[in-house]
């Protein structure tokens, strides 16, 4: 039986500009907001696509990752033919390699796409928050009756240095592309987002893999190839909501954006494109009549006794009375101590925040520092956590951290 | 084979006590009315059993059973998609002498084969209008300990004013215990005594050899309620335990009561005590609740996936319900899917799934008597 169209998920990467928050897991499992975690997005948007075959090529810290992803059941993805796969890199007969680039993990799996016998291969990116259409794709790559589609933001100019962009004639067609240049010929940015025909896939994996020069990248290597031997190259626009969460402050903007979806672009409340996620099990949170919550969002088992404001607590958290959140993201079973002030920051999960504590500051002009709490961290009673801190151990009570 | 669990099947009985609640279960069972925010009843005992390592449950189901079949699905979300037992749901049998059951030894009946061919010594069996944390490894063990033929679990409480108060002659019956030490002397049928009672809760352990001889027994000879004609008779020559349950009970035997239970568990210190140990429900994939910029919320146990943007206080929240501008909703009820239109005020209110609520409508009932409002109906 043939599957016209599988996915193949990169989830190695570390995320190391996640700082505290990647110590422990891989970046597309980081928490996002509320209840999901980052690969929630990718992994409902196959679902929602009609996509039921999802290959996750893992590398980095995957224990977190492995047991979230499980049989795959929270996105419907326990298939009998099918369903999701956790792809770790394994021992070979001639011996046993880690993923070196991206293009290397997806070629190390051939013989996992050869069982489905695919027509079409999307390649995706662990590490985006986007709610995104791919049979929508897929029809543009056969409308254009193409080889290799990739999906291109517009970027603003001034930015477009800073991504690989995608050169196009008038028919949207790759003639070019550039990886980070000073003179962007486009602002079409690369999603990192690609579909491509299976056989032509396997056939550039395997040249690629021949070269000893090659670093195994589908930017750097596989798709400079295709455009040497002008394979028919096309750009797909999308113009939703997209954010690489790559930074900690780019993670904490996008969870405040989930806090204005009139406005942001992101809308999770949208039942049509469930993002689906595992689910903590926990009863109906609680609101004290000593709280006072505005303009955020609470999640089921949370308790909340204090002040609460434009923030997102995860599942299980606790804001005992007379703290202050603002700005915040609580991730899951972090309890937060009468007198503490947390502000503009990111709590990782089941962090104590002691009384009196202060962690963070609403920023200066200019300033954007998002102070942030590693997970299982406690900080003592009276404690100081700079607006720009990065905390990943114990801070005693009373003492100060920058 | 390696066990650290209890050996015993469950039997949940999800249709008694139906009659008390006409509103609640006019198109569902008692076990499948949406409880505390996010649950069904049946959540609890199923639960419990679940977290006592059962895991081979029968669901004897006499009608309106499709939104308990659609809560329950294959039982996975309680772990119990098993090869070997897991969830058994037994809908009636449709044959010739086709009847729905009055009491359990009809509904135990028609299980019978079932029984005869399963492997677990003893049968837990519950109903599904008590949500508690109960610990059925500990109940057997007492069963065990005390050589017991059959242990009843008990709560000491008196009966409440709504239980001494109904008259209807087709309510479904309680019983009391008379205790000499631990072992059951009496079993009171519907007494209307004030001042503390032992109250059944009506969750029996027995071994299952004894509960097929009891049935086999009790159904030749026509009898219908199993603790009147099959435990009375005997009270005084089996060894029939009462077992002490103090630990947090929500019992389900009117509207108020219903309204009551809900509101009790906005003391932190009752919700704690009864979700001690995990409770499984049905997977939605909401969203987390968002409360908007002119949201006030105070005193108030809110599900996934509401959205907030006017008042509450005082009330409990299922999923997926709206509160619009300007609204101000007050000890009320709202269960899932609810809708309260802008300027709208309630009070004393309980609106049962998907019910609208037009904007600036006003609304009240009392604390002794909260308005129920039905399904899916638009105010």
């Amino acid at each position: 039986m043939e599957k016209e169209m599988i996915a193949m998920l990169l989830a190695g990467g570390q995320g190391s500009r996640l700082y505290a928050l990647t110590e422990k897991l891989a970046k597309p499992a980081v928490p996002f907001g509320g209840k999901y975690r980052i690969i929630d997005f990718p992994l409902s948007n196959c679902v929602n696509s009609g996509i039921d075959t999802v290959g996750i090529l893992t590398q980095y810290q995957p224990l977190v990752l492995n047991e979230y992803i499980g049989n795959g059941q929270p996105w419907d993805l326990d298939r009998l033919y099918g369903g999701v796969h956790v792809l770790p890199p394994y021992q070979k007969s001639s011996g046993s390699d880690w993923y070196k680039g991206t293009a290397n993990a997806i070629c190390q799996n051939i013989s996992f796409i050869e069982r489905y016998h695919p027509q079409y291969v999307i390649i995706l990116s662990g590490d985006q928050i986007c709610k995104q259409d791919y049979s929508d794709f897929l029809r543009f790559h056969k409308e254009k009756n193409a080889e290799f589609s990739v999906a291109v933001m517009e970027v603003p100019w001034e930015e477009a240095p800073r991504f690989g962009l995608m050169v196009t004639d008038e028919d949207d067609r790759i003639t070019e592309f550039q990886e980070k240049p000073k003179n962007p010929k486009s602002n079409l940015a690369s999603m990192g987002i690609y579909i491509f025909n299976w056989d032509i896939l396997r056939r550039y994996l395997l040249e690629d893999d021949d070269d000893p020069n090659s670093e195994n990248d589908f930017g750097n290597n596989i798709i400079p190839n295709l455009l040497r031997d002008g394979r028919d190259m096309y750009a797909y626009h999308f113009d939703g909501y997209w954010k690489d969460v790559g930074t900690i402050h780019s993670l904490w903007e996008a969870n405040m954006e989930v806090l204005d979806p009139e406005n942001s672009g992101i809308n999770l409340f949208d039942n049509d494109w469930k993002i689906y996620s595992r689910n903590s099990g926990m009863p109906g949170h609680y609101i004290s009549p000593h709280a006072q919550v505005k303009d955020s969002m609470i999640t089921d088992g949370c308790k909340v006794h204090g002040t609460v404001t434009h923030s997102i607590l995860f599942a299980g958290v606790t804001v005992e009375e007379g703290a202050i959140v603002e700005d915040a993201v609580i991730m899951g079973q972090t309890t937060i101590r009468s007198g503490a002030v947390v502000r503009h920051c990111i709590v990782a999960e089941n962090v104590v925040i002691e009384s009196d504590a202060i962690v963070g500051a609403m920023p200066a002009d200019g300033e954007e520092g998002v102070a942030t709490i590693a997970s299982d961290v406690v900080i003592g009673r009276g404690a100081k956590i700079g607006p720009n801190a990065m905390v990943r151990k114990n801070v005693k009570e009373g003492e100060e951290e920058w | 084979m390696v066990s650290a669990h209890v050996n015993a099947l469950g039997v949940i009985f999800p249709n008694s006590y139906d009659s008390l609640v006409p509103e609640l279960v006019t198109d569902r069972s008692m076990a499948s009315i949406p409880f505390a925010s996010r649950y069904r009843m049946i959540d609890f005992p199923l639960s419990s059993m679940v977290n006592a390592g059962i895991d081979n449950v029968s669901i004897v189901v006499r009608k309106n059973y499709h939104s308990l079949m659609d809560h329950l699905g294959n039982g996975r979300e309680w772990d119990l998609t098993r090869k070997n037992g897991g969830l058994n749901i037994v809908p009636p049998f449709a044959s010739k002498a086709a009847k729905m059951y009055h009491g359990r030894i009809e509904a135990l009946y028609s299980i019978l084969s079932f029984l005869r061919s399963q492997k677990e010594e003893y049968v837990i069996m519950s109903d599904a209008n008590v949500a508690s944390t109960i610990d059925f490894k500990d109940l057997i063990q007492y069963h065990i300990d005390t050589g017991a033929d059959v242990t009843i679990a008990y709560a000491d409480r008196p009966l409440s004013e709504d239980t001494l108060t109904n008259d209807d002659p087709n309510r479904d019956m309680y019983y009391t215990l008379e205790l000499d030490g631990q072992r059951i002397t009496d079993l009171r049928i519907m007494p209307r005594d004030l001042g503390v009672q032992h109250l059944s809760m009506n969750i029996y352990v027995v071994s299952r050899k004894l509960l097929i001889a009891q049935i086999e027994d009790a159904y030749a000879k026509g009898y219908v309620y199993y603790e009147r004609d099959v435990l009375l008779p005997h009270i005084r020559d089996w060894n029939v335990q009462g077992y002490a349950f103090s630990g947090y009970i929500a019992l389900i035997h009117s509207m108020r009561s219903y309204f009551d239970e809900n509101m009790r568990l906005l003391d932190e210190a009752n919700a704690e005590a009864l979700f001690a140990e995990p409770v499984y429900t049905k997977i939605r994939d909401d969203t987390p609740t968002r409360y908007t910029n002119g949201s006030i919320a105070s005193n108030a146990m809110v599900a996934d996936g509401c959205v907030i943007e006017g008042t509450i206080e005082n009330c409990i929240l299922f999923r997926g319900v709206k509160v619009e501008k300007g609204a101000v909703v007050r000890n009320c009820i709202l269960m899932q899917g609810t809708v309260v239109g802008q300027n709208a005020q309630m009070e004393y209110i309980i609106t049962d799934k998907n019910v609208t609520i037009s904007a600036r409508q006003f609304l009240k009932g009392s604390a002794s008597f909260p308005v129920y409002i039905n399904k899916g109906k638009v105010v």
